[in-house]
């Protein structure tokens, strides 16, 4: 589904990714890994178009999307739920969803899509007309990730979604993740701090360092390789 | 049915009626005060209220704050002046002509800016306004320091040129309440909806598909074509301008009714406007023979006291009070939740009781 070869990309003459090349399936959950600083964020925003690669390819579908605006490349299917959920704080819980539906104009997706995501997050539906700010935590992050099902992602990105949260929330969100993988096909791709987590939802791995892709495989690969369990699980 | 939801439609109700007997009395006010002075205060009212409502799309509802909108005014102004006095054209023909060349130098000087974050956007604005006025004073074409005056004569409507205040008080009347239907149909537009969420976080609108820079290039472009409407109604009626008209002072005084009234809300500039131009005019009156500059000092205390104690103006204040009556407050958060919120919250809690 994914495919993304020799990404390049950085801020103004300052390169952060050092051709990078991943791949990710329909109904695969794929983790990215990564310390701070590692560039996990900059793939990010260089995969949906937020920052322009100087190099290399993102193939969507057999679609080229390297070079193509952040807005194209939304309507395409690639959705993601920012880093630190960024939800519209001042506005409703249902202007948060309505706003996940800007690209898509059409009214009768978005009452069908409205109604999935509340399928899958009752609370938000009890919640609807009240300030997205006074929501939780985990709240918050399920509304990101419920604007983001709004926009009818093929391919969702979840950038850190256990920032801030506590342990158990944060795996409810990940087994929605998971289980939009496996019973949607929605592509899935995990960018992630925290490693145990990360591995115990994903099918597959990448670990980024310095801006390059350091180690890849499967998530029982990865959790049994001796550098990642030294530098990242501290065993 | 709920007993709030009652409540809140008879509160709607009575608002409504409220905002149209206060429409009456101003259709009715130059009718019954005939004193010049008065009509040239509610004039005074209505295009900076105006101003007001230009830099609110700005600085209110797309949260990038300008301090250069006397600049865009001032050009408007000029625009226009300039237009009549060389080519003869008929003052309604130079507004648009004024907002589409001041639009047009809004849009240009602006775009590089928006691609930078933060404050840039404020300190390009503050220079921007500065900079046109040290270009006015140094250009012949200009009329430098000394101004253009506009060409007195006969009552015309086609010239737009009156003797007495009462015409400049309905036209001001109706700029007034034009602009303000345009920026509420805005505020309820796909472009209200954007700017809103530029305001609340840009990397967030971002990453929902809005291209920040598209829509804060087109607010500023409205924004500049408004303030430029004002620089021609201003110029037609005082019928004389000169560089003084675009200081640094100027433009703060446009963000103050906003800010004063409540930013948050289109309505803000239009509450803050009615009270504070009669407040300095009524200050300037009768203070300042007594102590020269003690009515600015005043003004600056009445300001000051706003700010520190009702932050998001004075209908953020009267919206979160009424809002409590209708529903549990810790529930609505900040200003543009508020009682319309509380309405439909309570009108579901009406359906599902």
């Amino acid at each position: 589904m994914l495919k993304v070869e020799g990404l390049r990309a950085g801020y103004g003459s300052i390169n952060i990714l050092w051709d990078l090349s991943f791949e990710v399936k329909e109904g695969e959950v794929v983790a990215i890994l990564g310390s701070n600083g590692a560039g996990k964020t900059t793939m990010v925003r260089a995969v949906t178009g937020m920052v322009r690669p100087s190099a290399g390819s993102v193939n969507l579908n057999g679609e080229e999307l390297a070079k193509k605006s952040s807005r194209y490349i939304l309507d395409k299917g690639i959705v993601q739920v920012p880093e630190g959920r960024q939800i519209f704080t001042d506005m409703t819980v249902l202007e948060n969803l309505e706003m996940g539906a800007f690209s898509k104009p059409t009214k009768a997706a978005f009452a069908r899509n409205l109604e999935t995501a509340y399928q899958r997050f009752p609370r938000l539906k009890e919640r609807a007309k009240q300030a997205a700010g006074t929501l939780s935590g985990g709240e918050q992050q399920m509304l990101a990730v419920a604007r983001a099902l709004i926009g009818m992602p093929k391919l969702l990105i979840l950038d850190e979604p256990s920032l801030g949260l506590a342990p158990n929330i944060v795996d409810d969100i990940l087994d929605v993740a998971s289980s939009m993988a496996r019973n949607d096909g929605i592509a899935v791709l995990l960018v992630e701090q925290d490693i145990t987590k990360a591995l115990a939802c994903a099918d597959r791995g990448y670990v980024i360092e310095n801006g390059r892709i350091a180690l890849e495989g499967s998530a029982s690969e990865l959790s049994a390789n001796e550098h990642v369990k030294k530098a990242y699980l501290g065993i | 049915m709920n007993k709030n939801v009652k409540a809140v439609r008879a509160y709607r109700r009575n608002l409504s009626i409220a905002l149209g007997l206060i429409l009456l009395v101003f259709i009715l006010i130059p009718i019954i005060v005939k004193s010049p002075y008065v009509l040239n205060v509610f004039v005074l009212v209505f295009y900076m209220s105006t101003l007001s409502m230009a830099w609110n799309l700005l600085g209110g509802m797309t949260g990038q704050n300008s301090l250069g909108h006397a600049a865009y005014m001032g050009l408007g102004a000029y625009a226009s002046c300039l237009l009549i006095t060389k080519t003869g054209a008929n003052p309604w023909l130079s507004a648009i002509f004024a907002m589409v060349v001041v639009g047009l130098v809004a849009g240009v000087i602006f775009y590089p800016c928006f691609i930078l974050r933060g404050p840039y956007f404020t300190l390009v604005s503050i220079a921007f306004g500065e900079a046109m006025r040290q270009f006015i004073i140094n250009s012949s074409f200009f009329g430098r320091a000394s101004g253009v005056g506009l060409p007195f004569g006969k009552d015309s409507w086609l010239d737009f040129r009156f003797m007495s205040k009462v015409p400049y008080y309905y036209v001001g009347l109706v700029m007034v309440l034009a602009i303000y239907l345009l920026m509420k149909k805005i505020e309820r537009s796909r472009m209200g909806y954007a700017l809103r969420t530029i305001r609340e976080d840009e990397d967030a609108a971002a990453a929902i598909g809005i291209n920040p820079t598209k829509y804060k290039i087109m607010a500023v472009v409205v924004s500049a074509m408004v303030a430029a409407l004002v620089g021609f109604f201003y110029a037609s009626y005082i019928r004389y301008i000169d560089p003084e008209l675009m200081v640094q002072a100027k433009s703060t005084e446009s963000v103050l009714p906003a800010v004063v009234g409540g930013a948050a809300y289109v309505e803000g500039p239009l509450v803050g406007g009615l009270i504070m131009i009669p407040l300095s005019e009524f200050l300037r009156a009768n203070f300042s023979a007594i102590l020269p500059g003690i009515n600015m000092l005043m003004y600056a205390v009445v300001l000051l006291t706003v700010i520190r104690f009702r932050p998001t103006g004075i209908l953020g204040w009267y919206m979160h009070s009424k809002a409590k009556e209708f529903v549990d407050v810790k529930l609505l958060k900040k200003p543009p939740v508020e009682v319309f919120e509380a309405v439909e919250m309570e009108k579901n809690r009406g359906k599902e009781g």
